[in-house]
């Protein structure tokens, strides 16, 4: 078939965008419909973390964690105490450990059904979104039940958690897996398995394995490559390596391995490993241990640095600390996953039509908040 | 009857330097255990600190004695000379700036060292007038990670960049050259990536200053500090 | 006719006052009033059903009052009230580097060509206001009216993102008429006339005498018919010219309070039309299903109202369920499945009824 070319045409898309899922400008040459280049600019959000690091303590570091990637707050809480532990040497009891492990689960699931939903809500679908917002509210109830807050949570402190669970917390996440296992197979009829859908998902920015360890992007987008690589399996933090869960990979079922659809379609894989995890820590939490045990009174590392990765939803959560001895750290860095998978979006969306550049960036599921930090 | 709380906090502070904190939390009285944690934290100070284990040791398999460190300068040094900077420690590998493209293209494609993804790039300010650039990298064929370091002066921060060969660089050497201002030589697009492009000065910097105005804006100077 | 019944009724009635000119211009005003005031009423409806059915296929509840003079009033029925009554007062802005006049008359002429479809259309025996021997092709062609102004709102603003949805809508409903004709072709060889109310006596004696159940190949003819059309009012999951998660607003986002308030009036006046041709094409418009049964001028009001809302709640129910189609495919699905298969059913109508019917 043959191409015509008229004139190129430069187009912001963004910083106000309905797509653009925060404040991104993507600068991209468009040839009518097609889009030839994409240049994201970035920084819109910028809250100069790092630099905030270096002048407040290790605790008071947490609440910005929660402000990085405000749909994951307990995630990014989660990735950084287990550092600031590897870094102290601190052993956390078992019940702190499955507590832990159980309210990132059901991050894991809020964010997940955010993402799955605001990826149809890119491609114009706006009843499943609607639907995942409804149930990913419970999970904020439950959050809300735990630590009083609804989306920044500062739950989870270096040596243990701000607070125990409450009293029938334990009865109200079962009544709440209960009610939502069902709910996944219908997002799935709904979403997944809607021919509109699936034809402007399926084959749609392909994003090759080889591509996708080279531009270090992590976390579902990996796996949908047909990558088996989950930080929970592969270099268990926390007690990952108690729990019996499959990693999904991107199998091409609707297309190619690697397509939008499989990204999708591994987050729905991975809320219902995550209903297996949490019910199995439910399961074997041990009903005795203070939260509050090993937590130190002042926390000062000793001197030297530690990478600590963690699996957040978005990816491999990195944290970098340098420490110089005393009780602020000396450098903190945040490996942000979702900075990584931004920066494939030209590679694998240029030369597609607009339409598709926006879904494309939907399926990547990036939150602007870590992106800029 | 104080001589038995003695005898008990003794017994269960020895008990928490082994590593079984539970004595001392099974302990009923409030007044007792947080005196028997009292005696932990004093009886920790006086031992010795533990070293911080490097966590890549732990995943390697290329070879069971050897530490990856070794076994990376070891490859390294049957291809490059002189490229070590200064003594090393366990924990990272510290590297002169001038052959580091080199080095990165023969750690990325050694069957067994492969280092496949560079999981973080970090600047770090040395003071002094040092800076220094800071890779992790991590190979997902053979598990096993390590930390390169290369140090360069303030004056003249020139670090060949590395983004031709694992793409995610671009954009963390245009971060750390936003932050810091390390200038790496090579890259195809270097330009301030989470700042305005013409914002002045290195944030990150330990000797940053503000800018007093900012587009006609004065920017406020908190002088009080956090705490 | 409407206007010769009101001409003749007020000739008798004043016709030693006022010369016959000024008399045949009040009787057109009439009818003309009269069809603003029910296109109000009738999207103030709309758009609460709009909002209650989004609501109910969301599982929320949607506009709610929450007691006497509370909020939306009671059911929240008093909302769309309150969204025209918003719409009115807000600022009316007009971008500085916009083509101030074209800009200004873009959501007149869409309603305009929303608005004089409703000429046509039959709402019973005798209520119709122009009783056209070719109203089918009449209100086909002025339906075309849209694509002008859409182009002409998405130049006017000088703005990108207007521009494309601008373009998509030429292209989008440019396209669709012709699968949208093809398949109302399908009518007039059964039906043998372009007046609409013929069409409808055509179809007299109940539910099997309407032309869907004519010959088999008579409901894909309707299906292809809806689907076209739903693409020409640009309704989901054919709304590209104004996709919110893709172009911002499209062709309205410079707009703003009553102008944008028109582009949304004439998307639903434009889908009452097309139901309602529909209707009367396919489902026998007034007449009622049961013969004889329920079939006095007024029940044919009834008829041809809900089986027009049917179709207008089927519309919101798709809009609300599926995604949006991609600008290509749209396309594809217009040029190479629609175009082959309403032409296909106009050969296989035409056999038929050589056939069998003759």
């Amino acid at each position: 078939m043959g191409v015509v070319h008229g004139q190129e045409m430069v187009l912001n898309i963004g910083p106000q965008h309905p797509a653009t899922h925060g404040v991104l400008r993507l600068q991209v040459k468009t040839d009518g419909e097609v889009i030839s280049e994409i240049t994201p600019y970035l920084g819109y959000l910028h809250r100069c973390f790092e630099k905030h690091c270096e002048n407040v303590t290790y605790e008071q570091v947490i609440p910005f964690t929660d402000r990085c990637d405000y749909l994951a707050s307990m995630t990014m809480n989660f990735g950084y105490v287990v550092a600031v532990e590897k870094l102290m040497d601190i052993k956390v009891n078992d019940r702190v450990q499955h507590i832990r492990v159980i309210m990132a689960e059901l991050q894991r699931i809020a964010s997940h059904l955010l993402a799955t939903g605001v990826f149809g809500l890119d491609l114009g679908a706006f009843t499943p979104f609607l639907h995942m917002l409804r149930d990913r509210e419970r999970i904020i109830d439950l959050f809300e039940m735990t630590c009083g807050a609804r989306l920044l949570y500062n739950y989870m402190w270096v040596g243990g958690l701000s607070h125990d669970l409450p009293k029938g917390f334990v009865e109200a996440t079962l009544n709440f897996l209960d009610y939502f296992e069902p709910k996944i197979d219908e997002f799935e009829n709904l979403l997944g398995h809607n021919k509109i859908f699936v034809e402007r998902t399926a084959d749609i920015g392909i994003m090759p394995a080889e591509v996708a360890i080279n531009f270090g992007v992590t976390g579902p987008n990996l796996r949908a490559s047909g990558v088996n690589w989950d930080l929970r399996k592969d270099d268990p933090y926390s007690i990952y390596d108690k729990f019996d869960f499959n990693v999904p990979v991107g199998q091409g079922i609707k297309g190619t391995v690697g397509d939008s659809w499989d990204r999708f379609y591994v987050r729905l894989q991975e809320i219902r490993e995550s209903v297996k995890i949490v019910r199995q820590a439910l399961d074997q939490l041990p009903k005795d241990g203070d939260v509050h045990q090993s937590m130190p009174k002042k926390i000062r590392p000793p001197k030297g640095s530690i990478y600590s990765r963690t699996e957040s939803p978005r990816g491999d959560l990195g944290y970098y600390i340098e420490s110089d001895g005393s009780d602020t750290p000396s450098r903190l860095k945040m490996r942000s996953p979702a900075f990584t998978a931004l920066g494939v979006l030209d590679e694998i969306a240029g030369g597609w039509l607009m339409s598709d550049v926006l879904a494309i960036l939907g399926s990547l599921d990036i939150v602007l908040g870590e992106i800029d930090r | 009857m104080s001589e038995d709380i003695q005898l008990l906090i003794d017994d269960v502070v020895a008990k928490a330097l082994a590593g079984d904190m539970d004595p001392i939390n099974n302990i009923e009285d409030r007044v007792t255990r947080s005196k028997a944690k009292a005696a932990l934290v004093k009886a920790k100070r006086s031992q010795p600190k533990t070293e911080i284990k490097s966590n890549a040791s732990e995943n390697s398999d290329v070879k069971a004695k050897d530490t990856i460190e070794q076994v990376v300068i070891a490859s390294l040094s049957k291809n490059f000379s002189n490229f070590l900077d200064g003594e090393q420690n366990g924990e990272w590998i510290q590297i002169k700036a001038e052959n580091w493209f080199e080095i990165a293209k023969h750690l990325k494609e050694n069957e067994n060292l492969y280092f496949d993804s560079l999981q973080c790039n970090t600047g770090f300010d040395l003071e002094g007038g040092m800076l220094e650039s800071r890779y992790n990298l991590h190979s997902m064929k053979h598990l096993h990670a390590i930390e390169i370091r290369i140090k360069v002066s303030i004056e003249n921060p020139d670090i060949p960049s590395v983004e031709s060969l694992w793409r995610v660089a671009d954009w963390f050497e245009r971060e750390t050259y936003d932050m810091f201002g390390i200038n790496f030589t090579g890259h195809r697009d270097l330009r301030r990536i989470l700042l305005p492009e013409d914002w002045e000065g290195w944030p990150l910097r330990k000797n940053y200053e503000e800018q007093e105005t900012y587009h006609g804006i004065v920017v406020p100077k908190v002088k009080e500090g956090w705490e | 006719m409407t206007v010769d019944y009101i001409f003749d009724f007020l000739t008798g009635l004043l016709g030693g006052f006022l010369g016959s000119d000024y008399l045949l211009l009040v009787s057109m005003l009439i009818p003309c009033l009269a069809i603003f005031g029910f296109i109000t009423v009738y999207a103030l409806i709309v758009i609460y059903a709009e909002l209650k059915v989004s609501s109910f296929i969301q599982d929320k509840v949607g506009p709610m009052g929450q007691g006497v003079g509370l909020h939306a009033g009671k059911w929240g029925l008093l909302q769309p009230v309150a969204d025209a009554l918003k719409l009115l007062l807000k600022e009316d802005i007009i971008p500085s580097s916009a083509d101030r006049p074209l800009f200004i008359l873009a959501p007149f002429m869409i309603f305009i060509g929303a608005f004089i479809s409703f000429v046509a259309i039959p709402f019973g025996e005798s209520i119709i206001v122009a009783d056209l021997n070719i109203g089918l092709f009449y209100i086909l062609g002025v339906g075309s009216i849209a694509v002008l102004s859409l182009i002409l709102a998405g130049w006017a603003s000088n703005n990108k993102w207007s521009l494309y949805g601008g373009m998509r809508s030429a292209a989008q409903i440019v396209s669709y008429e012709i699968p949208a004709g093809l398949s109302l072709i399908v009518v007039i060889m059964l039906a043998g006339t372009l007046n609409l109310q013929d069409i409808i006596k055509y179809q007299e004696g109940g539910i099997f005498n309407w032309i869907i159940f004519d010959n088999p190949f008579v409901p894909i003819a309707f299906v292809v018919y809806f689907i076209s059309a739903l693409a020409e009012v640009n309704r989901t999951p054919f709304d590209l010219p104004e996709s919110e998660s893709e172009l911002v607003a499209g062709f309205a986002t410079e707009y703003s309070g009553m102008r944008y308030a028109f582009f949304f009036l004439s998307e639903y006046a434009n889908m009452f039309v097309v139901s309602a041709v529909a209707a009367a094409g396919f489902l026998g418009g007034w007449q009622s299903p049961f013969a004889g049964f329920m079939s006095t001028p007024a029940w044919g009001v009834f008829w041809m109202i809900s089986k027009t809302g049917f179709l207008i709640f089927v519309m919101i129910w798709l809009r609300w369920t599926l995604p949006r189609l991609r600008v290509d495919q749209l396309m594809n699905v217009c040029w190479k499945v629609f175009l082959p298969l309403a032409l296909i059913n106009i050969f296989g109508v035409a056999i038929w009824t050589v056939v069998f019917n003759s």
